[in-house]
């Protein structure tokens, strides 16, 4: 029993996309450009050469929010989206027939279709490969040239994100939407 | 509250990503192994999807390797695996890998070749080694051999070149680093180390650290992003120029310009460190008398490098008065002619702030020794030496010049005939400039020969096909990483060679089993000091304390040298550490810990290498190059002026993050995240020559053409262009990478620098067309 969420350093990532692969290939993730459980989105600079409006360029890491009230459990119409004890969003694999209800419901996009298997994947924190076998790290986490995810127990006050997230100041994305998520940007 | 846009990555992301690549081309499985629930063993290895070399542990199930997770115990490589890194197991399973031996059916270029046994290629090179051997009356360097692969390359030069007795080795040096390297060396005695994260203050030139990754460099600037100063100077808008606290847009080939001006300013104006340079110095006042005459000021270098005269100013102020700055020397970095200049002026800089043999600077720390293991070489009386230096001033004597022997080859003026090649890891047909001539010198060889785990462009020249297994499925000798955090680290065998192929020492050992006893009856022959030999000691003795027995050194296996040199060295806990985790350095088990969140520290900082006691000095004077007629000092001339012809780009290449080089661009796990390459053009220009987004355009110079799609971005200089290296395989067997995208060095001209005879990248003009 934990309560499993994520800080990100978000400003020390320099989008190599170690994280993208590394999440790929510990998860079996189903191939093609379009197919992650987690991205980064990048942003252009404005502006002539010469004068690039572009101060210091910042990176977000974005993947499924892990809401403690999510959209998409919701919106499943067979109740195949259930939160598991680690307070994790998974889901019934047999229970999902692609009524794609999660996909339009989650606010953070954070699902897509595994085409292979037929139903709609997004990112689990590793549940049924690193976490499964007893390990508190997922893969992202530990190849991230940067270090910039923290991850954990928030229920315990000792794991490193629980001491993160009271030292230092932090947002959340969409908090309007009354998700409560459990990810956090770190200012 | 920050509000950002959430949306899952579409169609057009960051830089270039513009087309779904996997779901169109349905040959390639859909997926990798999704690792299990249950543990398993992890294996220590050493990486080498590029040459930087860090460290993991492989995850091997049922005899499949599923995953590659960073090795913590490393300090090169601090704990990280890059994307390359984690697709390694991609290029382990890439279905196109070399399975067997070949021999060629077809035309070199065509790709049609025989399935042989290992003995059959190996009978076929011995035959056509024993004529040309014969020919060339027993000039062993009329066989060249050369090498691209970071690990192993020590053990092929002491076949090849002890062995055998060829002068004629080439590897990247000249088409990479060694200006780099030699103008550091030459100025203060050693290639020295960057400390990186020890600075305070660190200006890059010529370099894109944050997407040419190089451990600790990358990984340290990453990390010290809040504590450090970050200056990058480029004609294109990197990540790394982007993620700077400054960055300043240059003219292509004009970095000396703005070193030569800030070393103005600081001398001018008594900024720099006044008792290090008199203390390391010498021909300081030489230096300064220079400097001053030849007045560059900062108005000077505006007209130069397009870089405003205050910033300069302010910049030169704000680097020498930080506490520890660093002017970051890049690494491959041989861009302008003017490039050993360019590196000997920043070491003199960085010389002038006093930042060598100290923190933030460049050190000198303290490798681990290795021993050497002895062989016993045979002099062969006929073995011409090497002619790639002829007209080169210093260059490296192990490495040579890549570009000169190449057109001493092709235009026969190579002061003999180079008839046979082995050629390992080596992509020819990519890695330098200008693929015809290189196609040209491969077709005037009697013998090629190619020891590689991919169909690579250059496989598909070769006679003989030689599939060589890659790093996860070998045992490669120790080796000593780093000075300021010095550590050995040793790449274990993951898994046994897949399909038939062999590690580089089985291949050799093989080789030279079969090729001892014809050579040696060349030698017989031809060699008059073998003659004598044969006459006092009988033959057999010859042979034997000669040194012919070409396979000596692979009698015993890999596992079994490495355990007895290590023990022999080191004692036995050592080897058990190198064997377990793959890392070894003294006082390991004491001062390994985990500071927060996976960062490791390695060496307390009072027990870093930052100052070492050793005498050097800093020479602003070099005879040698007076000599020969060039600058003894770093000096501006009018011909590395910025001029692009009328109507034209000055072209300029580089990397994107997930690949390195051509060795990468069949990896389908990594073709994922960028599908092709493409052209970067200015987006004002593209808009005045009507070039969208995704246009195909053709980039036509002296010596080529190629097609490519456009990216018009505002991200690089009006009149320049920049693609990635590596893309567009001609040999049909690479799936992934045949036809997909441009290959800069088909319309990059070939040129070298005199003093290292290192090819130049950054001279090729080009006009662009949309089709």
């Amino acid at each position: 029993m934990a309560r499993y969420g994520m800080a990100f350093d978000y400003k020390l990532c320099i989008n190599c996309r170690a994280c993208e692969v590394a999440c790929k290939e510990e998860n079996g993730i189903e191939l093609g450009a379009n197919k992650h459980r987690l991205w980064i989105e990048t942003k252009e600079p404005s502006g002539d050469f010469w004068n690039l409006n572009r101060e210091k360029m910042d990176f977000m890491q974005l993947q499924c929010q892990e809401c403690e009230d999510a959209p998409c459990l919701k919106a499943c119409p067979n109740h195949a989206i259930y939160q598991d004890k680690n307070g994790i969003i998974r889901l019934h694999e047999d229970k999902c027939d692609l009524s794609l209800d999660c996909v339009k419901a989650c606010p953070y996009d954070a699902r897509y279709v595994d085409t292979r298997k037929n139903i709609t994947d997004k990112c689990i924190f590793c549940a049924d490969t690193r976490l499964a076998r007893g390990l508190i790290t997922t893969a992202c986490q530990v190849t991230c040239p940067a270090k910039v995810r923290i991850f954990g127990d928030l229920d315990d006050a000792n794991s490193e994100i629980s001491r993160v997230l009271k030292e230092r100041e932090y947002f959340q994305l969409k908090v309007e939407e009354g998700t409560k998520p459990k990810l956090f940007y770190l200012k | 509250m920050k509000k950002i846009e959430v949306s899952r990555r579409k169609f057009l992301q960051g830089s270039v990503s513009l087309c779904i690549y996997a779901t169109s081309a349905m040959a390639v499985p859909l997926s990798t192994t999704k690792t299990s629930n249950k543990s398993a063993t992890g294996v220590p290895y050493l990486c080498n999807m590029c040459r930087n070399k860090c460290a993991g542990f492989a995850r091997v199930e049922n005899g499949i390797v599923t995953k590659l997770d960073p090795n913590p115990y490393f300090p090169k490589s601090r704990n990280m695996l890059c994307p390359k890194g984690n697709a390694g197991v991609d290029s382990l399973y890439d279905k196109d890998r070399l399975k067997y031996p070949l021999i060629r059916i077809g035309n070199r270029g065509e790709g049609k070749y025989q399935r042989v046994t290992w003995d059959e290629a190996y009978e076929y090179i011995k035959d056509r080694l024993v004529e040309i051997l014969d020919k060339q009356k027993d000039n062993r360097s009329t066989i060249a051999y050369c090498n691209g692969e970071g690990f192993n390359k020590d053990e092929y030069i002491k076949f090849f070149g002890e062995k055998i007795g060829s002068a004629n080795f080439l590897d990247e040096g000249s088409i990479c680093l060694n200006t780099k390297l030699g103008a550091t060396l030459l100025t203060i005695g050693d290639v020295g180390e960057m400390d990186v994260a020890g600075s305070d203050f660190l200006m890059l030139l010529g370099a894109n650290r944050f997407e040419s990754l190089i451990t600790p460099d990358s990984v340290d600037m990453a990390r010290v992003q809040k504590e450090q100063k970050l200056v990058v100077v480029d004609p294109r808008a990197t990540v790394t120029a982007l993620k700077a606290d400054e960055y300043l847009p240059i003219n292509v080939g004009t970095d000396l310009a703005l070193i030569l001006s800030m070393s103005y300013i600081a001398i001018k104006e008594n900024l720099y460190n006044m008792e290090f340079v008199k203390k390391q110095f010498k021909d300081f006042d030489k230096y300064k008398e220079h400097i001053l005459k030849e007045k560059y000021t900062p108005q000077w270098a505006e007209s130069k490098t397009a870089i405003p005269k205050e910033k300069i100013e302010r910049l030169t102020k704000e680097f020498f008065s930080a506490e520890r700055p660093l002017l970051y020397m890049g690494r491959r970095s041989v861009w302008a002619k003017n490039d050993f200049q360019l590196r000997r002026a920043m070491v003199l800089l960085n010389g002038l702030a006093g930042s060598i043999n100290r923190k933030g600077g460049i050190v000198f720390g303290e490798p681990i020794k290795l021993p050497q293991e002895a062989i016993n070489s045979p002099i062969y009386d006929n073995a011409e030496g090497r002619f790639d230096l002829d007209g080169v001033v210093y260059g490296s004597q192990k490495g040579g010049s890549w570009l000169n022997f190449r057109e001493k080859v092709v235009t026969k003026t190579a002061p003999y005939e180079v008839k046979a090649m082995f050629i390992r890891k080596h992509n020819l047909m990519h890695n330098m400039p200008n693929v015809t001539k290189t196609k040209k010198m491969l077709e005037m060889m009697d013998l090629v020969v190619v020891l590689d785990s991919m169909p690579t462009d250059t496989a598909i020249m070769a006679d003989v096909i030689l599939p060589e297994c890659t790093y996860l499925e070998r045992e490669d000798m120790v080796v000593s990483f780093n000075r300021l955090e010095p550590s050995l680290a040793l790449r274990n065998q993951v898994i046994k060679p897949l399909y038939e192929s062999r590690s580089m020492q089985d291949i050799l050992k093989g080789l030279g089993q079969k090729l001892s006893l014809p050579l040696f009856e060349i030698s017989k022959k031809y060699d008059e000091e073998l003659q004598d030999s044969i006459k006092e000691l009988g033959e057999k003795k010859a042979f034997g304390e000669g040194g012919y027995d070409l396979a000596e050194l692979y009698k015993r296996d890999i596992s079994q040298r490495n355990r007895e040199l290590i023990t022999k060295k080191f004692g036995k806990d050592v080897y058990r550490t190198l064997k377990e985790r793959g890392v070894w350095y003294p006082n390991m088990g004491k001062q390994h810990k985990e500071i927060f969140n996976g960062v490791y520290e390695y060496y307390p900082k009072e027990k870093r290498f930052y100052s070492v006691d050793r005498k050097y000095r800093v020479k602003c004077y070099l005879k040698k190059l007076e000599k020969n007629g060039f600058d003894p000092m770093p000096t501006w001339r009018d011909e590395y002026n910025f001029k692009v012809a009328k109507d034209s780009f000055r072209m300029i290449t580089g990397r994107y993050v997930m690949f390195t080089q051509s060795a990468t661009t069949n990896n389908k796990m990594l073709r994922d995240l960028e599908a092709t390459n493409h052209i970067w053009i200015n987006d004002k220009v593209a808009k005045s020559k009507n070039i969208k987004l995704g246009d195909l355009v053709e980039v036509k110079s002296s010596i080529g053409k190629v097609q490519i799609k456009a990216y018009p971005t505002n991200k690089i200089h009006p009149q320049v262009v920049w693609f990635a290296h590596g893309y567009n395989s001609t040999s049909e067997s690479m799936t992934n990478s045949y036809g997909n995208g441009a290959n800069d060095n088909e319309i990059i001209e070939d040129r070298f620098e005199k003093i290292y005879g290192c090819a130049t990248m950054h001279h090729t003009d080009v006009t662009i067309r949309k089709i």
